[in-house]
């Protein structure tokens, strides 16, 4: 039944300090559709690709909203990060009361990767089948990291986790030096981009099955900087933006001036 | 001669009556805090123009007793918030121990060192006094209460002046000028004269608001018997705090005493 | 190993016939498969240093600290799997934190290191957990002046908080390195991870120990060189290097565990470099470490 006998439960190591079922749950995130991230020095981006089981039936949501000012997009198994998520809720929801402000990111990002490390440590327990990209602001400037399900957490530039996402981050390596100084829009195109990359063939980006969460900083009216709430972007609101990555249009928004310049 | 363990090392009952227990009762309603024992008195703070001064005297009080001369009762936050405490020193000392733990776990995101000087956190006064709020209520519906009255001095998120106060009780509110215990009634009303408003707490500068918490820390002195003239006072701007922990008042004159009428034994 | 397959290596907390803990050795793998890690107790304070090999271009730069503080003065530092040192970390705060609740006063070194080695050796004692995947290096400088007592906010006692016998030298630098089976030692310098014969090397011949001279900003500079001596070209191409030191009172952190500062640790790297490059050149069959070569998949990197 198993590969071979260390492969059981998640508090066994194997001879070479391996521990499998760690391994495995780490696949379990490559079997979800393609999730994007990327940073500029405002803002953070992420995009998604939207599965539905059959024709008829609706998309899976992969991106939400945790607080103000933070957001994942999830690759895995939905009803996991469903947990995370709801935790991440309320530790973000208590430190408001408490403290009266956003909880920083990093101390977010760390809360569930403590969380995820016991599960790997304690006998009839299962690592969490689901990876997360995880924006969010705070006084030190937008933040992206990735969540494994051995716990750990990466801060990263630009990322994609899910099926196919080797393309996506290919990508990503490309134009990384481009990111930091983009705008909002631009870096939303650049997200659709490298979704593109990991599509299958004869696959196109619709309203349907494309999803863009966005946060960052923007002007308020005396001249201060504030925080764009985080907010998900689905159906029309993102066709837009998807024409404007379509095959056949020259990119406009890839180098020199954007369309919308922000703040 | 009663030879019981719960005897050892008591007076002898024959002579000196039996031992009245009844506060170590087992029974009855659980009992905490019921009054402060070693006491500070006033903390007064003014806003000014680009930060808050605060100010409190070095004594502590048992009973009517000076007890203790060189008690400090400001206490600096990340170097970047004061805290100043009034009422009770032992619940102060705890308040002390339970922020220095706090200034520890925020340091732990932000290590500080050579290259960000500025405070190992991100945590301003703002914040700091929501979760004092929070604890001191917390700690009254327990029905234990930290004997304290607390203000906070600082800047808020948005580097603005920040100045609130938080009681036993987990009230809490803000004002252009602040003072506790007496210093509520005798203040006050000297500094609201200089700052009424916030408007007008904008136009103070820096001396200006120094000098009137000075005035009133000499006010409070001639009129608090619970107070004394050795103080400690807090500048908090941008930059920085500046704590003075060994001020002495100065220019006394008790002239005015001379002319007071009505108390003790005094009949005209 | 001889033993694989036996079956007494299927379970934690399982003798062998000839009194092994597999999963303990097991564990042991995971660590010489991360990173190296370094810690150097010189005469005035302790540094500690970490090879961060970089696995993807995409990771933001300097922003995944792995060095952490768990008091004012205590720093840890580890190699092997990066979310077991995480909550290596958490706990060790706890015992800081409950240290201090409990004496008033700053938890010194030696008690951390006890503390954590028999965190560390309790998950070695049940079928219910697995042993921790790293060895953690612990560095501390134990104040060597009367502190005031936690709380203490007026002159407190005219005789000193006590506990210290006069004459007699008090506090100072102190490092400890922690296995997963839960043993530790007081080091003057360990290494943990991929590079620790070549660092351990290096670091012998250093001027430490009892007379020791080095300083802590000498220690700093040997630091850097011997993270990029030990380092493999080969295998892992880029990597960061993270740095953090802790001096006495009177030294450039005046007690408190602090990165090193970014010009001092540029300084040092460039050196570092240029004496790795030559060393390289050199002689080149010198960098044989008893790594076995089981390359990951790309799937889940845990270890670093």
């Amino acid at each position: 039944m198993f590969r071979n006998n260390y492969d059981n439960d998640s508090v066994t190591f194997s001879p070479q300090g391996r521990i499998f079922q760690v391994e495995y749950a780490a696949e379990a995130v490559k079997q979800g559709s393609v999730v994007v991230g990327i940073t500029s020095k405002k803002h953070v981006v992420l995009v998604a690709l939207k599965r539905n089981a059959e024709e008829l039936s609706s998309y899976q949501k992969k991106i939400f909203a945790i607080d103000e000012h933070a957001g994942i997009a999830i690759a895995g198994l939905t009803s996991d990060a469903r947990v995370l998520s709801n935790f991440m809720k309320q530790q973000c929801l208590g430190h408001r009361l408490t403290y009266g402000r956003d909880l920083p990111v990093r101390m977010l990002v760390d809360m569930i990767g403590a969380k995820a490390q016991q599960n790997t440590q304690q006998y009839g327990k299962r690592p969490y089948g689901v990876g997360l990209l995880i924006a969010g602001v705070d006084e030190q400037g937008p933040h992206l990291f990735e969540f494994q399900p051995s716990g750990m957490t990466e801060e990263m530039v630009a990322f994609a986790i899910g099926a196919r996402s080797q393309m996506a981050r290919t990508y990503l390596e490309k134009n990384l030096e481009l990111f930091a100084d983009c705008s909002r829009e631009e870096l939303i195109a650049h997200g659709l981009k490298a979704l593109k990359e990991s599509l299958v063939q004869d696959r196109e980006l619709t309203i349907e099955n494309t999803s863009v969460g966005v946060t960052g900083f923007s002007k308020a009216d005396d001249g201060s900087t504030k925080v764009e709430q985080f907010k998900v972007f689905d159906g029309q609101e993102v066709n837009a933006w998807i024409e404007g990555v379509a095959d056949d249009k020259e990119a406009p928004a890839a180098e020199g001036e954007s369309m919308e310049v922000d703040g | 001669m009663d030879h019981r363990p719960q005897a050892w090392g008591r007076p002898r009952d024959d002579i000196y009556g039996a031992y009245d227990g009844s506060y170590l009762q087992t029974s009855g309603p659980k009992q905490s805090t019921q009054a402060p024992v070693v006491t500070g008195t006033s903390v007064v703070a003014l806003k000014f123009k680009d930060g808050v001064v605060i100010a409190a005297d070095n004594l502590a009080s048992y009973g009517s007793l000076a007890r203790f001369t060189n008690v400090k009762r400001l206490r600096v936050f990340l170097d970047s918030s004061v805290v100043g405490f009034g009422g009770d020193v032992s619940d102060m000392q705890y308040l002390d121990r339970h922020l220095n733990e706090l200034a520890i776990d925020e340091s732990y995101e932000t290590t500080p060192s050579a290259d960000h000087p500025s405070p190992g956190g991100t945590l301003n006064a703002a914040n700091l006094h929501k979760y004092l709020q929070k604890l001191m209520y917390k700690r009254r519906n327990d029905f234990d209460p930290l004997w304290n009255q607390i203000l906070v001095a600082g800047l808020d998120s948005g580097s603005k002046p920040f100045l609130a106060s938080v009681d036993l009780r987990g009230t809490a509110f803000s004002s252009p000028s602040l003072a506790s215990g007496f210093g509520a009634a005798l203040a006050q009303p000297i500094m609201r004269k200089y700052a009424a408003t916030e408007e007008d707490a904008a136009r103070l500068s820096r001396d200006e608001a120094v000098q009137v918490v000075k005035e009133c820390m000499k006010v409070l002195y001639y009129r608090d018997a619970r107070s004394m003239d050795k103080y400690s006072i807090a500048v908090v701007t941008k930059d920085g705090v500046e704590l003075k922990e060994d001020e002495q008042l100065e220019k006394q004159s008790w002239a005015f005493a001379e002319r007071i009428r009505g108390y003790g034994t005094q009949t005209v | 190993m001889t033993s694989i397959g036996t079956g007494y290596d299927l379970a934690n907390s399982i003798f062998s016939p000839d009194g092994r803990n597999f999963q303990v050795e097991y564990a042991v793998k995971a660590v010489e498969n991360g990173g190296t890690s370094i810690g150097i107790r010189c005469k005035d304070g302790v540094v500690l240093a970490v090879e961060k090999v970089v696995a993807s271009k995409l990771l933001k730069q300097g922003a995944n600290k792995r060095i952490a503080t768990v008091d004012r003065h205590l720093g840890v530092v580890y190699s092997g799997m990066v979310p077991d040192g995480r909550h290596f970390v958490d706990r060790s705060r706890d015992e800081a934190r409950a240290w201090r609740d409990t004496f008033k006063t700053p938890i010194p070194t030696a008690d951390l290191a006890s503390r954590m080695g028999g965190y560390m050796q309790a998950y070695t004692l049940y079928q219910s957990v697995r042993p921790f995947g790293i060895t953690a290096i612990v560095g501390g400088f134990d104040s060597e002046l009367e502190l005031p007592v936690d709380g203490e906010v007026g002159s407190g006692p005219a005789v000193g908080a006590g506990g210290k016998t006069a004459g007699k030298k008090h506090g100072g630098p102190f490092l400890y390195m922690i296995e997963p089976s839960g043993l530790y030692w007081g080091y003057y310098g360990a290494a943990a991870g991929k590079g620790r014969q070549v660092a351990k090397a290096e670091l012998e011949k250093l001027d430490l120990g009892g007379s020791g001279e080095l300083s802590l900003e000498q220690a700093v500079k040997e630091a850097a060189r011997i993270i990029y001596l030990s380092h493999d070209d080969v295998k892992d191409k880029k990597f960061e290097l993270e740095m953090s030191w802790i001096s006495g009172a009177d030294g450039p952190t005046k007690g408190k565990h602090q990165e090193v500062p970014k010009a001092l640790r540029e300084e040092a790297e460039k050196e570092a470099e240029r004496l790795a490059k030559k060393a390289v050149e050199g002689d080149d069959d010198d960098d044989d470490d008893d790594d076995e070569d089981d390359d990951k998949k790309d799937g889940d990197k845990m270890e670093e």
